[in-house]
């Protein structure tokens, strides 16, 4: 009776291991996590190379820092950030750049002001304007309803070190939300509002044109526009197999590069 | 092939190890949980509940501690989370008492077959809906509404530097969660009432007493231990609801003020449950910053022990009287 039990365990152990192990040895897996900026260019990426090279993909967005945090405990393979490293960043993380990209300030459609220079974006956000009728060229009277991120995003950080330098913070009466497509349903439903997002994310609002140059890939591309960061793709230790193969692929890639064009800022 | 049989002994031992695992389970969930919370509490002492600052930057403030734990960051003064999460349940369960008793009372007593046929499906139905779809119409239709036909533009340019009026806040979540309470206390209050007697409530209109009078005197009297049960059990989804409210509340943390007049219901909220989820993102940080989302789950556990003694310490004089 004993060696019918054990054998029927042993049934049961191949049944749930066996499909597993064959999956695990049919296909490698690279899993990201990470700024939810970089999420739909890790998407596109990953569709093509997929397609290429047939490795399968897992992609998880959160923020920056979870990214950063994720790789450097070893839950994924590549961490993606879309700022640019920091000192109190966990040590021992290779850091790839892999595009760049441009941060929009935005704006509902109902308020399309003409430009911000650099100290009303600064005076609106630090929340020593709040409201509109005290901003040059704004459609709508009225409060200014901020829309921040939380703590976790890229996008805020490199916010705060292109637009408002090292000593200023985003006003507390800030609302915050945990990723760009909130801030952007958030801008498009609010006509008061004003946020910041990644270029990607801009539809349904107005991109407000800062230091008197648009906020377009066009402008991006060609160095005009200034408030533009680096995205990247960081690992444990240097890069090696899978992981090494498809980051040299994203930053050399003639493919590559023509999908990061889309919507991005190309490397070369 | 034999199959063992379990003697009478066995079954009660294995049935007795699962009820102590159980309490082990909401033992070590207790200590795991308090453990964690505790640096947040020892560190900021009594001003843990107490107002002062703005609990959004100080949440940033932590979140952002340096990484040497000597000089770990931990001041958070959380009444407005204490004070929106009663704010919002307290008024919540007391609107849809109110709702649930009158409906429970009509639907028992006063609605002719048909529509009592009709109501008891739909208010059961009502009771499973899944709060997030409340959530999202909450959001979608309902914020707007508020923020074009409610809100006046001069309280909010006047509170602007100080928060921030869209439309969400305590109005929505309350009307949100008291259509999400109701249902279940008007289900648990209807199944009561008509498990009254029958002879009792006959008896007193054989006195004479008119069916309002029997009713209130008689039957609702009766179940006062149901209504209880009910009341307890809605103010423990109210406590724990975290996804919807963080959706209609405003999810900011501010303390409405009172003296706002009925600019009050406008203001936004923040409550414990809302809270752990909006800072979901950054539970990996530094040590601080999960201690403190722990010190908000602390809280919660201890309100809703709380909640479980005084329902039954409020069942305990209605025991002397032999209701159950």
């Amino acid at each position: 009776m004993h060696r019918i039990r054990r054998s029927v365990a042993l049934v049961i152990c191949a049944a749930v291991l066996g499909p597993a192990a064959g999956f695990a040895a049919a296909k490698t897996i690279i899993s990201l996590s990470g700024s939810t900026s970089v999420y739909p260019l890790a998407v596109a990426l990953a569709t093509k190379y997929n397609k290429l090279y047939d490795v399968g993909f897992r992609i998880f967005q959160g923020g920056s820092d979870i990214g950063v945090n994720d790789v450097a405990h070893g839950r994924v393979t590549i961490g993606d950030a879309s700022r640019d490293p920091l000192p109190s960043d966990p040590s021992g993380l290779y850091w790839y750049k892999i595009a760049r990209d441009a941060v929009c300030v935005i704006t509902n459609p109902a308020n399309p002001i003409s430009n911000l220079s650099q100290a009303e974006v600064q005076s609106i956000f630090d929340g020593s304007v709040t409201n509109w009728a005290n901003v040059p060229g704004a459609g709508v009277t009225g409060a200014i309803d901020l829309v921040s991120r939380t703590s976790a995003s890229g996008t805020a950080d490199a916010f705060k070190q292109i637009f408002l330098g090292q000593n200023l913070n985003i006003s507390g009466t800030a609302v915050e939300k945990q990723s760009n497509g909130l801030v952007e349903q958030t801008v498009h439903a609010d006509p008061n509002a004003i946020g910041y997002v990644s270029l990607d994310f801009i539809a349904g609002t107005y991109p407000v044109p800062y230091k008197g140059v648009a906020c377009t890939l066009r402008n991006a591309k060609a160095g005009s526009y200034p408030g533009v960061r680096n995205f990247w793709m960081i690992t444990r230790g240097r890069a090696t197999g899978a992981a090494k193969k498809f980051i040299l692929w994203v930053q050399h890639s003639s493919a590559a590069n023509q999908i990061v064009g889309t919507n991005w800022i190309p490397l070369h | 092939m034999r199959i063992p049989r379990i003697r009478g002994e066995r079954a009660e031992r294995v049935l007795g190890a699962f009820s102590v695992a159980l309490l082990g389970v909401i033992v070590a969930l207790v200590v795991f949980v308090f453990g964690n919370a505790w640096p947040s509490f020892s560190h900021n002492g009594l001003a843990w509940f107490s107002s002062g600052g703005n609990v959004q930057t100080q949440l940033g403030n932590i979140y952002h501690s340096p990484s040497n734990p000597a000089h770990y960051v931990y001041t958070l003064h959380a009444w407005p989370l204490l004070y929106g999460t009663a704010l919002s349940t307290g008024l919540a369960v007391i609107c849809g008492l109110g709702l649930a008793l009158l409906g429970a009372v009509f639907l028992v007593e006063f609605a002719p077959p048909l529509l009592k046929r009709l109501l008891r499906p739909s208010v059961r139905l009502l009771a499973g809906v899944p709060s997030v779809i409340y959530g999202l119409v909450g959001l979608l239709a309902l914020a707007p509404l508020i923020d074009s036909n409610l809100v006046s533009p001069s309280f909010k340019l006047a509170v602007a530097p100080v928060v921030q009026i869209t439309g969400t806040g305590l109005l929505l979540a309350v009307v949100i969660l008291t259509l999400m309470v109701t249902p279940i206390m008007l289900a648990l209050i209807a199944d009561a009432l008509e498990s009254v007697p029958r002879s009792w409530i006959e008896g007193s209109a054989a006195l004479g007493v008119n069916r309002w009078r029997t009713m209130w005197r008689i039957s609702v009297h009766t179940i006062r231990p149901a209504i209880a049960a009910a009341v307890v059990l809605a103010t423990a989804r109210a406590l724990g609801e975290a996804i919807m409210l963080s959706m209609v509340s405003g999810a900011y943390p501010f303390a409405p003020n009172p003296l706002d007049g009925l600019n009050f219901f406008l203001e936004p909220i923040l409550t414990f449950a809302s809270a752990i989820v909006q800072n979901a993102d950054g539970l990996f940080s530094v040590t601080p910053f999960p201690q403190t989302i722990y010190a908000f789950a602390a809280v919660l556990l201890v309100s809703a022990g709380a909640l479980s003694f005084a329902g039954w310490l409020v069942k305990q004089p209605l025991r002397r009287y032999g209701i159950r």
